[in-house]
């Protein structure tokens, strides 16, 4: 285990298709960790090697984060590779948890797209540090000043070209370092030979101004640098010393280029890597302290300190379970007793190793600071583990709830059993996707966070469990709610022979801003016994699980209790609980309950001569134009449109922009949605709701 | 408070009155003031009470992105219906986010043929523009043609035309002067003053009236809200 001075934990995140998973593959190589190189999509059949799962390997994209460790210049490098596309942003949400700095991959044609900017705004979210890699300027159109701008326009980061492109296009063939001020090309069949030579006589000049510009916003940070500058003696560790600061407080992100693909510029980047980004003893990590009201605590990266690790994935493969730990204290030695700060189970701490994609290292013990791979131990994702001498979960993730669901059926019995370990295993590994049975249809349901979030579990039901199943049509989750506030006097009474039932309840139900059911008692005087009062919550809380307009569930709503009447031999717990369920039913029609629907937000980037069908493609779907950013022949369209319209949204844009144009989704809010909207709803489910609740 | 309540007693019905009728289909108006004086607020606060009077809007910002500009336009109805206590706040908000119209374009690059374009797209997908907020477009940058270009377009149009332009002289506005050049174009020139409490709106030109009104409108710092003064 090497100092933590000399660990670095990081991400690579970008938009899909900016080459990530190729950026990856060849660290891998120049790490020595891998000894051929195979491409994302390549002849040879292969694949690349953090692709594992067979499906990322066919579709050519990557879905899980595999993590994987490095070794560059005497620095140990921990990298999880993370899904580009936005069904999948959980999982780019836990990395970043677990991240303390993150490589931005960009397309130096395309440069900064909309799933870059949906990154950007997670890495933000957790504070994560990043250098920016411009790819692919090989190819046709590359522009790394272009993308550099962008960054500072679209992304507001105050980006600065650590190096300057030799060539563009099918004429690229290195970088000029800017602060050491050599040219750098890479030879030898897979880039893997550095020649270091003097910046060729015709850049010299845009050189020489570049670097100026880069001394300029770089020197923010260092007075040191600033006084060198004035006085010409800059050496090359003040000007690394500088960015480093800039690139850690997140106030400046410098960047690289290169064309993975082509293997350049890859092994300046791993050095920018060990250079800039953050040990973790350099970034802040705070849990909450369980046995102090859930106090935020701050956690030394030390591994004399107590215990504190996180479960931020989990994985099913060929060494069984298998649960990526980061250790934020302490240390984690194999054969060691930890607990589930979730659980308080106690579980022994069998083998652990560092991932290498699928490949395993076995170690004996991970420090404060590293990213592990542990097997043979239940937990779900998100749980945190400790040595019981402190009681601490790390903070929550900020995790969706899904929005579209979809009913399954196994196509035979040997499927069945499989989908049933299947679904298990996914819902423990990630916690937007949702199994369950509907109790009426007695059909398993999944839910999540999109279309092809689904589509790719029941792809992944078939592969890798053989549990082929029949998919329904796609269901969006709607919710209910009440509109007016609505007063209830209710009584309970049943005398079937034996002792009777009494209850009643006097108050009102109202709309309630930014919160699924709150309950408030204001009853005076005794005339509900105080221990019927939790009866009546329970009764009404009952009551939120099924809207009786379609029959979804029934979020923003606040009781308030305020009087009533018992009785001394009839009233008990469940008299009062049919009160609260009687309540409800009778006062939820005169509270004009309305139904709400999933909005998200949409946005397609094409070329502009596109955009009036882009336009109308919205319009039909009742969605709602936010607005249009027009730059350089592109325009990037943002909107907000109902879920339920967006299926086979792909397919649409496509045919109508001869499929030049790309779009992303991420859930938005919940939105009321029109009357004729809503009177077609309860046609269709309003034969869900059914009175067999009479109490 | 009821919607034409609240349209009713906007501090932008003394504006039109102090203008003798407001700016008017088919005119250009340009409000000055310092840098971070308040200019973009007060064009937000105009096309809100567009909005909330059944208008269209289209918001072109050449110097904000599309979030960014919509959070402005939030911030003001939200604070206004609070204020005023809104009913119907959540339809109404939803309506006038349809009615509006945002479109970004890098600084330097819109041109009158963009501007005509963007125009042609509403009208052919939601309805042509009432009004038109040119927001980070400095007017004292523009040529005579495009600004002209501008003119035709409002009277095409029979919309409202209101652009920015930034002085250096933050208390006591003066026309810079590259808009007195183009004073033939303008039919209305307002200044934004920061004062004591709040930011004062004085009228530099209005129409072909010799005498100018005082306005009694003001910008609120705290709130961004135009208010009676």
């Amino acid at each position: 285990m090497a100092e933590l001075s000399r660990l670095r934990n990081i991400g690579i995140s970008a938009h899909i298709d900016s080459g990530k998973t190729t950026l990856t593959e060849r660290i891998l190589f120049y790490t020595n960790r891998i000894h051929r190189i195979h491409e994302v999509r390549g002849k040879d059949d292969v694949g690349a090697t953090m692709d594992f799962m067979e499906l990322e390997k066919e579709r050519g994209i990557t879905i899980a984060s595999a993590a994987t460790h490095a070794e560059w210049a005497g620095h140990q490098i921990n990298i999880i590779d993370t899904p580009g596309h936005v069904d999948f942003t959980i999982e780019v949400e836990r990395s970043l948890r677990v991240l303390d700095g993150a490589v931005l991959v960009l397309c130096g044609v395309a440069g900064v797209q909309s799933q870059s900017m949906t990154v950007d705004r997670q890495m933000r979210r957790y504070k994560v540090p990043r250098l920016a890699f411009g790819n692919k300027l090989d190819r046709s159109g590359a522009n790394p000043q272009r993308v550099t701008q962008q960054l500072c326009d679209k992304l507001k980061h105050n980006a600065v070209m650590m190096q300057l492109p030799i060539g563009l296009e099918s004429k690229y063939e290195g970088v000029i370092d800017l602060v050491t001020m050599k040219a750098i090309y890479f030879d030898g069949e897979n880039g893997e030979k550095i020649r270091i030579e003097e910046i060729p006589d015709a850049m010299q000049s845009d050189a020489e101004m570049a670097r100026e510009t880069m001394l300029d916003a770089v020197s923010l940070f260092s007075d040191e640098l600033t006084e060198a500058i004035l006085e010409e003696r800059v050496t090359e560790e003040l000007i690394h010393e500088a960015v480093r600061r800039g690139t850690i407080s997140q106030d400046l992100t410098p960047v690289f280029l290169g064309s993975a693909y082509k293997n350049k510029g890859v092994q300046p980047l791993l050095d920018a890597v060990t250079r800039y980004l953050p040990n973790p003893t350099e970034v802040e990590n705070t849990g909450v302290d369980l046995s102090n009201d859930e106090a935020p605590i701050v956690l030394a990266s030390d591994p004399n300190k107590p215990l504190v690790a996180l479960a931020f994935k989990l994985e099913d493969g060929r060494y069984g379970q298998l649960t990526y730990l980061r250790v934020y204290q302490g240390r984690l030695a194999r054969g060691s007793s930890i607990v589930n700060s979730r659980t308080k189970k106690r579980h022994k701490v069998g083998r652990l190793g560092r991932m290498h994609a699928s490949e395993m290292e076995e170690i004996d013990e991970a420090l404060a600071g590293d990213i592990v791979a542990m097997f043979g131990i239940d937990c779900a994702s998100g749980d945190t583990f400790t040595d019981e001498s402190i009681d601490v979960a790390m903070s929550s993730m900020h995790v969706p709830a899904p929005v579209i669901s979809l009913s399954i059926k196994p196509k035979d019995t040997k499927a069945q059993d499989n989908m049933g370990k299947a679904l298990g295993r996914f819902v423990r590994e990630d916690p937007t996707f949702h199994a369950g049975v509907d109790p009426e249809s007695g059909e398993t349901v999944i839910s999540g966070m999109g279309e092809l979030h689904l589509d790719v579990y029941v792809e992944r039901m078939k592969r890798e469990y053989n549990a082929e199943v029949e998919t329904g049509a796609p269901q969006v989750a709607y919710r209910e709610t009440i509109s007016r506030r609505a007063e209830f006097h209710t009584t309970h009474k049943k005398q079937t022979g034996g002792s009777g039932q009494f209850g009643q309840v006097v108050g009102y139900i109202e709309p309630l801003e930014g919160g699924a059911f709150e309950f408030v008692n204001e009853v005076r005087g005794g005339n509900i016994p105080t221990e019927y009062i939790p009866s009546v919550e329970k009764g009404f809380a009952s009551m939120m699980a099924k809207g009786r307009l379609i029959g979804f569930p029934v979020n923003g709503v606040r009781v308030v209790l305020q009087d009533g009447k018992s009785h001394s031999v009839d009233s008990s717990d469940n008299a009062f609980q049919a009160a609260g369920r009687k309540a409800f039913r009778e006062t939820y029609a005169k509270a004009k309950p309305v139904v709400l629907e999933p909005v998200m937000k949409l946005e397609v980037e094409s070329p502009t001569e596109f955009q009036g069908a882009i336009l109308k493609t919205v319009m039909q779907r009742r969605g709602t134009v936010v607005g249009t950013t027009e730059e350089d022949g592109f325009c990037r369209l943002e909107a907000e449109v109902p879920l339920s319209e967006m299926f086979g949204y792909a397919t649409d844009l496509r045919s109508c922009t001869q499929g030049k144009a790309e779009f992303s989704m991420e859930f938005a809010r919940y939105v009321r949605v029109p009357q004729e909207v809503q009177d077609e709803l309860k046609k269709i489910h309003g034969s869900k709701v059914v009175d067999e609740d009479e109490d | 408070m009821k919607r034409r309540f609240l349209n009713a007693r906007s501090p932008l019905r003394l504006l039109e009155k102090g203008l003798h009728g407001g700016l008017g289909p088919g005119n250009l108006g340009v409000v000055i003031a310092g840098h971070g004086v308040g200019k973009t607020s007060f064009l937000v606060g105009v096309a809100v009470d567009e909005l909330l009077r059944d208008g269209r809007v289209l918001h072109v910002s050449c110097s904000h992105p599309v979030t960014h500009v919509r959070a402005h336009y939030d911030v003001v109805f939200e604070e206004l219906a609070q204020q005023k206590h809104l009913e119907n706040v959540a339809a109404i908000h939803r309506e006038i986010d349809r009615h509006r119209s945002i479109r970004v374009y890098p600084p330097n690059t819109l041109t009158p043929e963009k501007l005509r374009d963007a125009v042609k797209l509403e009208a052919e997908t939601g309805g042509a523009p009432t009004l038109i907020v040119l927001e980070g477009l400095d007017l004292t940058t523009q040529s005579r043609g495009d600004v002209e270009d501008l003119r035709s377009l409002a009277r095409e149009l029979e919309a409202e035309i209101w652009l920015e332009a930034t002085c250096d002289h933050e208390r006591q506005v003066t026309v810079p002067d590259g808009v007195a050049a183009l004073d033939g174009e303008l039919s209305v020139i307002l200044a934004l003053e920061p004062g004591d409490e709040a930011v004062r709106l004085r009228a530099l030109k209005d129409h072909d009236n010799p005498n100018l009104s005082d306005l009694h409108v003001a910008l609120d710092p705290s709130t961004l809200l135009l208010v009676r003064s």
